[in-house]
Formats: structure tokens, C-alpha cells, sequence
């Protein structure tokens, strides 16, 4: 499938956060082990990006997670035209999904996290954030299978469904939440990572990788973290 | 079978060549076919748990019966096990029957399977929180992707497998990663399967969105103030067109394109303008080469809830300016089933391809002022109807869009 690059990757996890044009940033040292027991609340938007969106207060840790990776890619929002954003899709993949937003809905009930408890919905925040209207895709995956979101946007942009697209992972489990439903319910695994690749139609002087396979999360940690992809 | 790689994707035509279903008109899809015969409708009051307490609540909604997954018509609900599970597999089962020769000729290997799902595994999440009795392999089925093994596993699927889940427009994402599985040449044939149920976490949500009508939906009518919840399974067979003697015949319904957008605009309500859901069509229309005059029937999403279907006759008019095709909508007979309803309402689709017969919009009385001036009441005879285009919308500002055609290409 020649002719489809990444033009840009993102990163966060608890080692840190990145791009792939930039160095790897570390999160606040107590924040690293909150992040791999999945306690979001210390990670804030101001950390990776100015002009905070007014929305992002009342978003579950998925989304914050989800929204965050888009923003990190760093690509120029201000100079897309809108009828280019039309044209650019955006493709979820996710094995814990909305699992941990479900788990505190059964146990409040409160009427704002509901529209949260569906893993669609940081595909929502994303779009509603850039403006995008393009075709949309969320699959869940069993935490030892790959995601689909490499190859699913690879093929939008390839039979001109979509000029571009966002391929986004998204993992937001907090461990005292998942023991709420009981410890030995391994329904996934606990911790906050997501990533994001921006794919394009490769263009003469376009710069980026030709890659149109693998899961979302180690392709963009390599790609973030400066270490080579193996083929 | 040659190297599927070889053939042009857009070239390969995908055949519905079986359905199965289970909703609250009951079991199989001679059940769902009474949508097609009459105003039927399968809600009624029922009481819902609401949480881990004996308090319930009374909703008009369209529940499965006890009777309709094989049990005492008096079982209680919560008796009944994982109806989710349950469901897929008798409507799966049903659709698999009806492919016949088509599906019994393709191995395994080239069998694929894709579930769309909003919420099927919830109940068991239920009692998990509420420290209820839960079985194991219903813990094991709570996170879709384990679902999606157990189902994979119980067809004997053994080519690639997906899970879906988009809000409510995951059943028509569903039929078309299906279809793009076979275009792709990963499979020959895909069981896409929808589900979901009425549990006490969804009863909550809805409630709390203050979205249901307590007197039951009314789609497009006057009087609309809400939707219905249903639950049930839908499940559609798409195999790959042979070449010469297996090309779809003259009653042959094909998939012919899809779409789908994002409003941008709101997470739990749809965009005013409907321009969102008119972009989906729009691309379902170009991938299957139609214009608009060619549409013979839309049938619509059509929830009840006032600004759904207010945005839906906006998009249609965009689309189809002031002289739109039959509209119908199906929710008034099976409730708003989420995950499975874009499957669901497809067989429908399918099956008035099939029959010939435009469906109607069940419980509408008096059409609102805005709705699409070719609103169909009552389900009628319709022997030209070659195309139609199903849709849907969905919580994320989520539309979709599907085109089915009748006969060749």
C-alpha cells in the first residue's frame, strides 16, 4: 500500500510524553507511578499545550488522554483550511474502552459521565475540538490482539475515503476503580497510555514513514522516543 | 477461490446471503418481517431494575421475551443468564442457516466476524458491582473483545475478527468493516452481528438525559417527545460474489456503499443543520455510484426524540431537496436496540428489497410539520424498489449511512 505515510506520531504514557519532532518530556516525578496505576486527575492540559479547551474540566481520563495525544502531534491546526478537515477521519482503537467511566457511572449514577461510558466519545471531543468531520471508526480489540487503526485509516486515504487521518489509542484503567469490580476480574489492564499517528497521502516533498500496519501505541512510542521501527 | 488480492477492491460485490434476528416482535426474522405487513409494534410497559436494590422502574420499551430465547415466558430477567451472548448466537445461528450453500461453501479460514456493540456485556458488569452471583464466562464476555472471541469461537470463525462499537452507528460500521474485509480479500464471507440489551446501566442513562417517552417513541410524529429503549440481535451474512453462476441474481440484495462523518458539533445532540448526517449520505451515494433521484426509500434513524429527527429531515431535504423518497423509520416496532440497531434495521432494509414492500413507521400518527413530506405510515407494495439507503446517528455527533440495491449492478 504505497503512497500512505505518517506524517507525524505522539506519545503519552508513564514514561513521559513526545512527539516524534521532539525530545521525550518527563511527566512531574510523582506523577509517573499515579499514570501507571491509571490516577489521571495530577495530568493537565496545561502540560503539554496552552489555550485550554473550555470542555476538557468535564471529560473522563479516556478522553483527556485521547484529546491530549491529537494535541501533542502538533500539526498546525491554524492553517487547515475547514474544508481540508472535512476530509480527515479519525479511527479509535482501545481494548479497555470506556470500562473505567462505566464502572464509576453504575457507582454514581451521575447523568454527566454517562455520555463518557461509550469509547466513541474521545472520537467525538477530537473531531468537536479540529473541526472534523471526516469518516469515523472505534474498535475494541482483546488486550492480546493488535488494533485495527493503522491499517482502517491506510485505507480510507487509499480508495479516497479520507485525504488524512488520525489513528488514535486510547487506555485509561484506574486500579482502584477496576478493584471495585473485584480484583480478580482482569477485565484489562490498569494504566493511562495513549498515541496517535497522523496519516497522509505521501506527496513529492512529503517527510514521514511509509507504514500502514501495527498497533498504534508501540508504533508511536518508537517514533516518539527515537527508537527504529522493526519491519 | 484465486488471489482476492488481485481484483480491484470497488470491483468485488458483497451479497447479503443470510440474515438472523431477534427483537421484541420475537424470534427469527419471519418475526422482524411483520414490520413489513403492518403498523406492529413490540413495545410495551415493563419493569427494569434500576441498581443492585429490588426498586424498578415501568418503561414502554421493547424487551426480548423469556419465551424468545428459549425459556418459561414467566422467567424473570435477571434469571435468564447472559442474554446478550444468548441472543447473538441465536441470531447468528439464524443467519448462517439462511446463508446455506452460500456460507457452507467457504472455509473457516476465510469466514470473518464482526460484532457491534454498544453495552452487550453490562449486566454481567452489573453484577459484579453489586456483588451479585456472576458467572465466569460472563466476566470473561463484559469487554467486547472478549464477545468477540466467544462468538468467533462458537460460528468456528477462524479468518479475522472485529469488534465495533460507535454509539449508535455501530451496527452500520459493522456491515461495512464486514464489507471491507471481502473487498480487502481477508474473507469471503463475514457474520456481522449486533447486540445489546436493556439493563439497568442504560435504563439509568437514559433516564437521566430525560430521553425516553413515557408513552413510548413516535418517529417524526407531532407528538414526539422521546425514544424507546429495545434490546435484540441482528446478524447479516455478507459473502463475496462469485464470478459467472454466483453473480447476485435478480433478487439478490448487494451492499453497494457506505459513509460516514462526525458532526463536530455536540456529544449527546445532533447538529441543528443536519449537515453532518447529509455528508454521510452524500458519501454513501458516491461510493455506490448513485445520484439522489435514484433512491427509492431512506430509512431513517428515526429515534423520537424532537431534535434527532428534526436534524434527520433536514439532512434528507439536503440531500434530496423537496421531493425526498419514501421515509420510514422502525423504532416505533423494536425500540432503539443501539449497537444492534443499524443491523437490525438493515434486514429490514434487506428483506423490503426482498419483498418489494416500502416499510412504514410504526406508531406515527400525525406527521410533524417538519418531517420529510413522503413520510410512509403504513408499509405498501413498492415492485420498482431497487435501492435503498439506511441511516444512522449517534451519541459524538456520529452519522452513517448505507446503500443496498436489488438485482445486478
Amino acid at each position: 500500500m504505497s503512497g500512505v505515510v505518517i506524517g507525524a506520531a505522539s506519545y503519552l504514557g508513564p514514561e513521559g510524553w513526545a512527539n516524534d519532532r521532539m525530545g521525550r518530556r518527563a511527566w512531574p516525578s510523582e506523577l509517573r507511578p499515579a499514570i501507571e496505576r491509571g490516577e489521571l486527575e495530577g495530568i493537565h492540559w496545561s502540560m503539554v499545550s496552552a489555550s485550554d479547551p473550555s470542555r476538557f474540566a468535564r471529560m473522563d481520563p479516556m478522553c483527556r488522554l485521547g484529546l491530549m495525544a491529537v494535541e501533542v502531534l502538533q500539526l498546525g491546526w491554524d492553517q487547515m483550511p475547514e474544508a481540508q478537515r472535512e476530509s480527515v477521519g479519525v479511527c479509535l482503537e482501545t481494548c479497555v474502552g470506556s470500562l473505567d467511566t462505566d464502572l464509576r457511572f453504575l457507582q454514581t449514577t451521575r447523568p454527566s459521565l454517562f455520555a463518557y461510558t461509550l469509547p466513541s466519545t474521545v472520537i467525538g471531543e477530537v473531531c468537536i475540538r479540529y473541526r472534523l468531520k471526516g469518516p469515523v471508526l472505534c474498535v475494541m480489540h482483546a488486550p492480546d490482539e493488535p488494533g485495527a487503526a493503522v491499517r482502517e485509516v491506510a485505507e480510507w486515504i487509499k480508495a479516497g475515503e479520507a485525504e488524512a487521518g488520525i489513528c488514535l489509542a486510547c487506555e485509561a484503567l484506574d486500579r482502584s476503580t477496576a478493584d471495585s469490580a473485584g480484583a480478580a476480574a482482569g477485565l484489562g489492564p490498569v494504566g493511562g497510555r495513549a498515541a496517535a499517528l497522523w496519516l497522509a497521502r505521501a506527496t513529492g516533498d512529503s517527510r514521514g514513514r511509509a507504514w500502514t500496519a501495527g498497533s498504534v501505541i508501540p508504533v508511536a512510542r518508537r517514533l516518539c522516543f527515537g527508537e527504529e521501527l522493526a519491519c | 477461490m484465486g488471489d482476492p488480492v488481485e481484483t480491484p477492491a470497488q470491483s468485488i460485490e458483497v451479497t447479503v446471503a443470510g440474515c438472523g434476528a431477534i427483537t421484541a416482535l420475537g424470534r427469527g426474522v419471519p418475526s422482524l418481517d411483520r414490520v413489513l405487513r403492518g403498523a406492529d409494534s413490540g413495545l410495551r410497559p415493563a419493569e427494569f431494575r434500576t441498581g443492585p436494590g429490588p426498586a424498578t422502574v415501568r418503561l414502554v420499551a421493547g424487551p426480548v421475551s423469556a419465551d424468545a430465547l428459549g425459556h418459561e415466558p414467566g422467567d424473570a430477567r435477571e434469571d435468564l443468564g447472559d442474554r446478550a451472548f444468548r441472543m447473538a448466537l441465536i441470531a447468528a445461528g439464524e443467519a448462517s442457516v439462511n446463508a446455506g450453500e452460500a456460507l457452507s461453501r467457504i472455509s473457516c479460514e476465510r469466514q470473518g466476524l464482526v460484532v457491534s456493540t454498544t453495552k452487550a456485556g453490562i449486566e454481567a458488569l452489573e453484577r459484579l458491582v453489586w456483588r451479585e452471583a456472576v458467572d465466569a464466562a460472563e466476566v470473561a464476555r463484559i469487554q467486547p473483545g472478549g464477545l468477540t472471541r466467544d462468538l468467533a469461537r462458537a460460528l468456528r470463525v477462524g479468518g479475522p475478527v472485529q469488534c465495533v462499537s460507535a454509539a449508535c452507528i455501530s451496527g452500520l460500521l459493522a456491515l461495512r468493516q464486514g464489507m471491507a474485509m471481502i473487498q480487502r480479500g481477508d474473507a469471503d464471507a463475514v457474520h456481522v452481528v449486533g447486540i445489546d440489551v436493556i439493563s439497568a446501566f442504560v435504563v439509568t442513562g437514559f433516564a437521566s438525559l430525560k430521553s425516553m417517552d413515557p408513552e413510548g417513541c413516535r418517529p417524526f410524529d407531532r407528538a414526539r417527545v422521546g425514544l424507546s429503549l429495545g434490546e435484540g440481535a441482528g446478524a447479516m451474512v455478507l459473502a463475496r460474489a462469485r464470478g459467472g453462476e454466483g453473480e447476485p441474481s435478480e433478487s439478490g440484495v448487494r451492499v453497494t456503499g457506505w459513509g460516514s462523518s462526525n458532526d463536530a458539533n455536540h456529544l449527546t445532540g445532533p447538529s441543528r443543520d443536519g449537515s453532518g448526517l447529509a455528508l454521510a449520505i452524500g458519501r454513501a451515494l458516491a461510493k455506490a455510484g448513485k445520484r439522489p433521484a435514484e433512491v427509492d426509500c431512506v430509512h431513517a434513524h428515526g429515534t423520537g426524540t424532537p431534535y434527532n429527527d428534526a436534524m434527520e429531515a433536514l439532512a434528507i431535504r439536503t440531500v434530496f431537496g423537496d421531493s425526498p423518497p419514501p421515509v420510514g423509520s422502525s423504532k416505533g416496532a423494536l425500540g432503539h436496540t443501539l449497537g444492534a440497531a443499524g443491523v437490525l434495521e438493515s434486514i429490514i432494509c434487506v428483506r423490503a428489497l426482498e419483498e418489494a414492500v416500502l416499510p412504514g413507521t410504526p406508531r406515527l400518527r400525525e406527521a410533524d410539520s417538519q418531517a420529510p413530506t413522503s413520510m410512509v405510515f403504513e408499509p405498501r407494495p413498492e415492485p420498482g424498489l431497487r435501492t435503498v439507503v439506511k441511516v444512522n446517528s449517534g451519541f459524538g455527533g456520529t452519522n452513517a449511512a448505507m446503500v443496498f440495491e436489488r438485482g445486478r449492478a
